[in-house]
């Protein structure tokens, strides 16, 4: 690789002539420039300023009064953040496990040489490219007690059949997850798809003449050898999870009461709505921690990987 | 990985197995269309024709009124001119924003992988981040900084928001492509004589069209798609589609027009669907590779 | 064409050094070639020298101009990739032509340059494809068409037949050879096949751990080896190298060899032992050196015979190498098709001490010169 703008500051010779320092040396350090600056200033300058926040007792408009902790210690006490929390734990788990499951099974069936195999990627694919506002749009018709589902089946002759889980604060968190798992499912089985067809194919002949059945093989051979697309399907989808905050605005407002907020929804409401801005800034930060929790073992890996390749 | 047994007669047990995973396959592809048809369908039946009916009951006419009044006539908050101007303005902020981005995108990934310098892969692995952080963290500051330059709650605003955090993907996904292309050609290039912009521009940017379409797709269905900038950074006027329909359908006063609602949510999903249907090759591998690798 | 000085060329990241003080001068028209094992600084020499790696000391003059930091596309230089690094979007003529252009060469008259290179290099048929439509023996002609259009004052040429099959190599190196002879331009050549090197080279740098071991004609390198890594890392098969004991027979020192029986051999350089005896010395003898008993050299000076048993034979053709073991070390001789040599069975053999030479066994140097 081109090492040589990197050497042009400190470049020395024996003669001690000066090093050449030409405009097209630069280039490549001036072509990048905004986008270190945007980067270093958008992304970790304002994690900062939000951190900073988050230790003071702004309300409306900032202020730079620090309170040490006492605004995370608001936060846990707030009964709204603890339910958004539990919401977020309850989302985000089924959410991921069903997505898997859902994602893995249909993709393990679509490799099995099917016609119009195409036409069926397609319809499962299809609602990852629509917004979560749309999705949530629909989704509340859908579930709606009074038009929607639970109509449908008492006209089909279910008298009894009851579905009001969107009205329900105990189940209306279960609405989010059917709705999530709907448009974001196709996602992964695409991914596993794509893995599916990387498996090097002399693998499985070797399985097969060593006498293994096609579900032993997909089972012991090719499942685990998918490990790292689970791996960055997990990542993904809790990053959709913990992000989300427009499906439930479209779905349930957060509703009833608020007994489906999500924390982006309380980071929301609280620093644009409800002027606590330091308040919303904790909820942030600990969003924040909870991506990187994720995060960093996940970029450790693959950056490691990368070295290794 | 065809499992088909070739050269042996199919026994009924696996016959069976066939009907059943075709079964299977048809049963989820319904489920996963039916929220479209549903709200199809709903869209064309009238406000009566909704209450009295369920979910699947045809509409009896054809009746586009509630497409006409989602476009044209619809109240969001307080605005009843339908969707068609935020339409617009969706529009006037996804084109430059994606634009921008890919461009820079492009450049970068070209620097990065071919003209490193000391501090290019940290910087790289900087930016990776920037690709993860939940926007919670910076949607106070960034409504601030908005306010100082003098663009809060204009579509220029939206763009400027979505070119930042855009950039770090398309980055990412020129990045990768770029990764493979071998530095000799870069070599090669410098020793006949073509300097920094003539060999982006006549040795690398030929070779990227794919990866252009994918960015291009990418981030155009990401900004499309993008409610929570623009609820947290537009105004009145300037809201982008998603905005606009979250508060048509949320606007409570007069009764409740499921019909209008469905029109609405259609038209918005419309411009990214389409996207999907023409180059679903493009956006599935865009998809792909903004996640494995990211 | 132009000489080419490389004056105490050093080059460090960060701490490690990984050229460590070349020295090398090459005359117009002449052709060098560069050779080491992986890592061992040639291609980060070869990148210095046409600038696209920084020197972190010394200077490298082309032409007699200090050119050590002059930028690549002002010194005058073409070079033949290993990968070949063919722009994939650009046609064959216009691969050959970009750099001309680059230089505002007017458009006839690259025309007529890409012509001329197509001719020279027969590939005149292939103007209008593109480099994914090439088999690898074209893209390599190409690849040289190329470096050829701008008539450069040196040329470099990074492993460029490496990624060819073994026929296709050998094809190409006489071609690069008539190139030469023909053109008469100034080369220098990285390589790690040292075949390439003793076939094409005027003179060979032989390269470990950034830097050169031995700078030489390639028969001075193959009889004259500077040290054990020299002597090890030509020719093919290498050289055998045999723990020798020092022993005195007649005030002479002799190198003692337990083969099937014990004998001790001559040694031309015999001043070079006489400080060694009782101790032990490596011995390296090329293959061909050991060989069946030639009537016509049996009885001559330092022509000894003795009894081998032979461990493998490996039949070459030409040749047969045999294998067998002597001092404890596994040792190939070359020997006629012909003699009857089955694996088991004990032969006489002909060791030829005349261009033997001897190291020390703790340092690799060389006790002879």
């Amino acid at each position: 690789m081109n090492t040589k703008a990197a050497n042009s500051g400190s470049r020395k010779t024996q003669s001690g002539r000066p090093a050449r320092l030409s405009l097209a040396d630069w280039m490549p350090k001036i072509v990048m420039a905004p986008t270190v600056v945007v980067t270093l200033v958008c992304i970790y300058g304002y994690m900062i300023w939000t951190a900073v926040l988050s230790f003071t007792n702004s309300r409306m408009l900032p202020s730079y009064k620090f309170v040490g902790l006492d605004q995370y210690e608001r936060l846990f006490n707030n009964d709204r953040w603890i339910v958004a929390l539990t919401n977020l734990g309850i989302f985000g788990g089924l959410f991921i496990l069903i997505c898997l499951f859902l994602g893995v099974v249909l993709a393990i069936f679509l490799d099995q040489k099917i016609r119009a195999e195409g036409a069926i990627r397609t319809i499962y694919l299809y609602p990852m490219a629509i917004s979560f506002i749309v999705t949530g749009t629909a989704w509340k018709w859908l579930l709606n007690p009074t038009n929607g589902f639970e109509k449908l089946m008492i006209d089909l002759g279910f008298e009894n059949f009851k579905f009001d889980w969107l009205i329900n604060p105990d189940m209306v968190v279960y609405c989010l997850v059917i709705a999530a798992v709907w448009q974001a499912s196709g996602f992964v089985m695409a991914l596993f798809l794509a893995g599916l067809r990387g498996v090097d194919g002399d693998l499985i002949k070797a399985a097969h003449l060593d006498g293994a059945n096609t579900f032993t093989t997909y089972r012991r051979i090719i499942l685990p050898s998918l490990k790292p697309v689970f791996f960055s399907a997990m990542v993904i989808l809790s990053h959709i999870a913990i992000k989300s905050f427009d499906l439930v605005a479209a779905l349930t407002n957060g509703g009833p009461g608020y007994s489906s907020d999500l924390p982006a929804n309380f980071m929301y409401a609280h620093t644009f709505t409800r002027s606590q801005v330091g308040l919303g800034s904790a909820s942030a930060m600990v969003m924040l921690g909870c991506v990187l929790a994720i995060l960093i073992p996940y970029l450790y890996s693959e950056l490691r990987g990368e070295r290794h390749e | 990985m065809s499992k088909a047994s070739i050269g042996r007669q199919t026994t009924w047990v696996e016959k069976a197995l066939r009907v059943a995973l075709y079964t299977v396959l048809i049963i989820m592809a319904t489920v996963y269309l039916m929220p479209f048809l549903v709200m199809l369908l709903t869209s064309l039946k009238d406000v009566e024709e909704i209450r009295t009916g369920t979910l699947l009951s045809l509409p009896s006419t054809l009746d586009l009124s509630a497409w006409s009044k989602a476009w044209g006539e619809a109240c969001t908050g307080n605005n009843c001119g339908g969707i068609s101007p935020y339409f617009l303005n969706s529009f006037q902020i996804v084109i430059p924003a994606v634009l921008i981005s890919t461009l820079l995108g492009a450049i970068n990934g070209y620097v990065i992988s071919l003209w490193k310098f000391r501090g290019s892969d940290l910087f790289f692995a900087a930016l990776l981040v920037g690709c993860f952080i939940p926007f919670q963290v910076i949607l106070l500051p960034m409504a601030r900084t908005l306010g100082w330059l003098g663009i809060a709650n204009t579509t220029t605003g939206l763009v400027f928001v979505h070119v930042v955090y855009g950039v770090a993907f398309t980055t990412l996904f020129f990045r990768n492509f770029y990764q493979a292309i071998p530095g000799e050609l870069v070599k090669a290039a410098r020793l006949d004589g073509a300097g920094f912009f003539t060999i982006f521009y006549r040795i690398i940017l030929p070779l990227s069209t794919p990866i252009i379409v994918v960015t291009v797709i990418w981030q155009f269905t990401q900004i499309w798609n993008d409610f929570l900038f623009g609820v947290a950074f537009s105004g009145f006027d300037t809201q982008p589609v998603t905005v606009a329909l979250n508060n048509l359908v949320n606007t409570s006063f007069g009764g409740k027009e499921y019909n209008v609602d469905m029109a609405a949510a259609i038209i918005a999903a419309l411009p990214t669907l389409a996207v999907y249907v023409l180059a679903g090759k493009y956006f599935v591998r865009g998809l792909t590779a903004g996640a494995v690798k990211g | 064409m132009a000489n080419l000085v490389i004056d105490n060329v050093k080059k460090r990241y960060g701490t490690t050094e990984v050229l460590k003080g070349i020295n090398i001068a090459i005359e117009a028209g002449e052709f060098l070639i560069l050779v080491g094992p992986s890592g061992c600084g040639k291609s980060t020499l070869m990148n210095s020298i046409a600038g696209l790696e920084d020197v972190s000391e010394g200077r490298i003059l082309i032409a007699d101009n200090d050119v050590t930091y002059t930028s690549p596309k002002d010194r005058d230089i073409a070079m033949v990739f290993q990968s070949y690094a063919l722009y994939p979007n650009m046609t064959v003529a216009q691969n050959i032509s970009f750099g001309l252009e680059m230089r505002k060469v007017p458009k006839e008259e690259r025309d007529v340059e890409v012509q001329r290179v197509a001719e020279l290099l027969q590939i005149n048929h292939l103007l209008n494809r593109k480099p994914a439509q090439l088999s690898g023996g074209q893209r390599q002609r190409v690849a040289m068409g190329r470096a050829l259009a701008r008539r450069p004052q040196l040329y470099l040429f990074d492993e460029p037949l490496s990624n060819l099959d073994a026929k296709l190599r050998v094809e190409m190196r006489t071609e690069i050879k008539k190139l030469h002879q023909k053109l008469g331009t100034t080369i220098v050549y990285v390589t790690h096949d040292q075949i390439e090197a003793m076939t094409l080279a005027d003179r060979i740098a032989v390269m470990k751990d950034g830097e050169v071991q031995q700078l030489g004609t390639p028969q001075e390198i193959y009889d004259n080896p500077a040290n054990l890594f020299v002597a090890g890392f030509m020719g093919s098969p290498a050289m055998n190298f045999i723990p020798a004991k020092v022993v005195s027979q007649d005030g002479n020192p002799m190198l003692e060899l337990a083969t099937n029986s014990t004998v001790a051999l001559p040694f031309p350089k015999p001043e070079a032992l006489v400080n060694h005896i009782g101790q032990t010395v490596l011995l390296g003898l090329r293959p061909e050196m050991i060989t069946e008993p030639q009537p016509h050299k049996v009885g001559q000076d330092f022509v000894t015979t003795t009894d081998i048993k032979v461990e493998v034979t490996e039949p070459m053709g030409a040749d047969t190498m045999i294998i067998t073991r002597v001092n404890d070390a596994e040792i190939n001789c070359r020997s006629n098709p012909a003699y009857p040599a089955a694996p088991g069975s004990v032969i006489e053999m002909m060791f030829d001490t005349s261009k033997a030479v001897v190291f020390d066994q703790a340092t690799g140097h060389r006790l002879d010169k």
